[in-house]
């Protein structure tokens, strides 16, 4: 007894506030419906009290018997080396966490800020899309100082970085770079092989899907982006 | 003999049309390829197809589907005997004994055996399917209403719990954020938009091909990352030759016990190919007189775990076509394929396409006999492709599930949800969460609200109902059950 961490309680702290945070937002559907009589807000809150419940019991278990796999077998089935890849970098730590959500902020600002800039200042479309051009080359900037301490962090957040940039920049200007900083980022320092490599997925990417199945892939809609994705388009196609 | 003539017409139908053949052969080489790559699974490479899918015909797409599921079960089994990394969960006790084997410089013997195991009990499990799903529909169309398919999704649920993740808590967590997850949209009874937080992209629901890329495709991406950090992950090295015939019939014991644990485990709901081959493995260590040898590298470990996970591939079709409910992640997204063509899974689907389950069931069958000649060229000539360092297929697989989740509704929003799905899904899987039990979550939970709900307007709200119901009765019982046992065995069960 007594067993338990701080990130256990973390955790089972976490689970909680989702379960108020979407209960309380449930009230906005608690509606009858004339066929039904539980109406359509009896499930999800079922699902939530089951979802209290279970946080609740596993940490009344961490506490009573420690952080052991309910069976051998489920121990061994569910081991894929995640769990000691995280501990042996020492990728479980509050720092690191708060480092790696700090990197994950980013992308999220890209979706936010340049609206807010524009909102505040009244700016019009092709304002907007300057303050998103110079709002991304910020973030970017930021990007690659914070990730140079925490690599892990900026694997995970590049590619919502990737996709929070795509509907502006568009997939056929952003992807070679994607590509390249994804290597870069798995270990890889060997720029020739990487220039190659990206070269030839990115052909091939294009190539299979643009010209042969017709996946029309965000072009962006920013200039000069915009003409580059049109462009890569009409010759591909 | 009706089923043995639907089992050529089929065979018939599947190889006279070139397409199909094509497609045959991608799906089998394609889930070896990816069950082999450590790193990627065949649930990696099923989830980049989905999206691409609606472009085929329902018969292609599940029977590509059902393919990768043969071939990939056993893909794994090589990486796991050569380098004692599983290409996947369901050949984890493979490299229990297979590994060692490797070491005392049984390596080919090893991999022989694994070949031969998976296609005889995948082929076996096939040959059952056949002939037990059809009458298994029959039944189910005549005694399963709305309370009775409700129980069962309960009983699926409660059963899948207790499995794939580290503790029961873990597991019943994972498959109630599936569940919530299902919830976002419009309720299936009235239509009421439920946490849409005034997002119009939310309205329609969170879309399931964006959720399973990020899932299995995106989270396994970072988890190699973070092994690659560490410096833990190992370009693989290769040796091979092979064992004699005698000695797999010595075996004859093993092999049986295992296509019956494995078939037993396949067919029930949530458990599937995993639990079959620990099942499998753990009943030959409980059976053997000299329990030592195992994990030493003892053959049969690797006979009885191979032999196990591929019967189990035939019997998991079983409670999808005849009942319309998937057992495990990949049957999970086969019921994608058939949404996306505006199918529901379920006994009907063997009176509207009886086409359809035929050339299925003998892409299946054929599928795992041609483990015996491709799991031999794999051996040969494929392995090679191993060779490829991950950090050049991240980018191409990151980039392929971009395309995909973005080619199902033409959205970049479904591109970043699938990414926020990838990055959640890493840090579920690091605490011991099970990414299978939430795309469960995912299929069933609104199978399960509508069932429910109508299962609720038949019984006029009376709970009591379900006891004049003696199917959907004992389901419930058997689910509260499983349940009450993982709870106690939670707290109370001694480990030693």
């Amino acid at each position: 007894m007594g067993n338990l961490r701080i990130g256990q309680i973390v955790e089972a702290a976490l689970w909680i506030t989702l379960v108020i945070f979407l209960f309380a937002y449930s009230f906005e559907f608690d509606r009858e419906i004339e066929i039904y009589k539980y109406g359509a807000a009896a499930w999800p809150r079922a699902i939530l009290l089951l979802i209290f419940i279970a946080a609740l019991g596993q940490l009344l278990q961490q506490w009573y018997r420690g952080d052991e796999a309910s069976s051998d077998m489920m121990e061994k089935a569910a081991e894929d080396g995640a769990h000691e890849a995280a501990e042996e970098a020492h990728h479980n730590t509050l720092a690191w966490y708060l480092y790696t959500f700090a990197i994950s902020v980013i992308p999220f600002a890209y979706i936010l800020v340049p609206d807010w800039i524009a909102a505040a200042m009244g700016l019009e479309k092709p304002g907007l899309h300057v303050a998103k051009l110079a709002v991304a080359a910020l973030l970017l900037v930021l990007f690659i100082i914070l990730v140079r301490g925490n690599q892990l962090g900026g694997m995970i957040a590049l590619p919502v970085l990737f996709a929070a940039m795509m509907q502006d920049l568009g997939f056929y200007a952003l992807a070679p770079f994607f590509i390249m900083a994804v290597m870069y980022l798995m270990g890889e320092r060997r720029f020739g092989r990487m220039l190659i490599i990206s070269a030839g997925i990115y052909a091939v990417l294009l190539a299979l899907f643009v010209s042969v199945l017709y996946v029309g892939l965000p072009t962006g809609n920013i200039s000069p982006f915009y003409e580059f994705g049109t462009g890569m388009v009409t010759i591909l196609q | 003999m009706d089923t043995f003539n639907n089992f050529l017409n089929g065979t018939v139908t599947l190889f006279s049309d070139p397409i199909g053949i094509l497609i045959f052969l991608g799906g089998v080489v394609g889930g070896m390829l990816f069950g082999a790559i450590p790193g990627v699974s065949m649930l990696t490479l099923a989830a980049i197809l989905l999206p691409f899918t609606a472009h085929l015909s329902p018969e292609h797409g599940i029977m590509l589907f059902s393919v990768i599921y043969c071939t990939g079960v056993y893909g794994g089994a090589i990486t796991a005997i050569l380098f004692n990394i599983p290409g996947a969960p369901e050949n984890a006790p493979t490299a229990f004994d297979g590994y060692p084997m490797t070491r005392n410089g049984q390596a080919g013997k090893a991999v022989g055996a694994a070949v031969m195991c998976s296609a005889l009990g995948g082929t076996v499990s096939a040959v059952i399917m056949m002939i037990a799903t059809a009458p298994i529909a029959n039944w189910a169309i005549r005694s399963f209403g709305p309370p009775e398919i409700f129980a069962l999704v309960f009983f699926g649920l409660a059963v899948a719990s207790s499995v794939g993740a580290r503790t029961f808590w873990k597991g019943w967590l994972s498959i109630l954020v599936g569940l919530l997850i299902a919830i976002v949209g419009l309720d299936p009874v009235g239509g009421i938009e439920r946490w849409d937080f005034n997002m119009p992209y939310l309205l329609a629901g969170i879309h399931f091909i964006p959720a399973i890329l990020g899932f299995f495709a995106v989270s396994e991406i970072f988890v190699q990352a973070e092994k690659k950090v560490t410096g833990s992950y190992r370009a693989p090295e290769l040796s091979v030759d092979f064992p004699s015939l005698a000695e797999l019939i010595a075996h004859k014991f093993a092999v049986i016990r295992s296509i019956l644990i494995g078939f037993f485990c396949g067919i029930l709901p949530g458990i599937g190919a995993t639990l079959a081959a620990f099942m499998g493995y753990n009943e030959a260590v409980r059976w053997s007189k000299d329990r030592s040898e195992f994990g030493k590298g003892k053959m049969e470990g690797v006979i009885s775990s191979e032999t196990a996970n591929n019967a189990a591939t035939g019997a998991a079709m079983i409670p999808l076509l005849a009942l319309g409910l998937p057992g495990g992640a990949l049957t999970a997204m086969m019921v994608g394929v058939f949404q996306m063509h505006d199918m529901e899974p379920g006994p009907l689907v063997f009176i509207n396409s009886a086409d359809l389950v035929w050339v299925v069931f003998s892409a299946m069958f054929f599928a795992n006999l041609s483990i015996l000649l491709i799991g031999w060229l794999e051996t040969k000539t494929i392995i090679n492709l191993l060779r490829i360092p991950f950090q050049f297929l991240a980018p191409l697989i990151l980039c392929l599930a971009t395309v995909g989740s973005y080619a199902v509704r033409g959205l970049t929003i479904d591109i970043i949800v699938m990414f926020i799905a990838g990055v959640v899904g890493f840090f579920l899987r690091r605490s011991g969460y099970s990414l299978a039990g939430i795309v469960l979550g995912l299929i069933l939970g609104r199978i399960g609200e509508q069932t429910f709900a109508q299962a609720m307007q038949m019984l006029h709200f009376e709970w009591s109902g379900f006891f004049g119901r003696p199917i959907a009765l004992a389901l419930l019982v058997a689910g509260f059950a499983t349940l009450a046992g993982s709870i106690y065995g939670a707290f109370f069960r001694r480990r030693h």
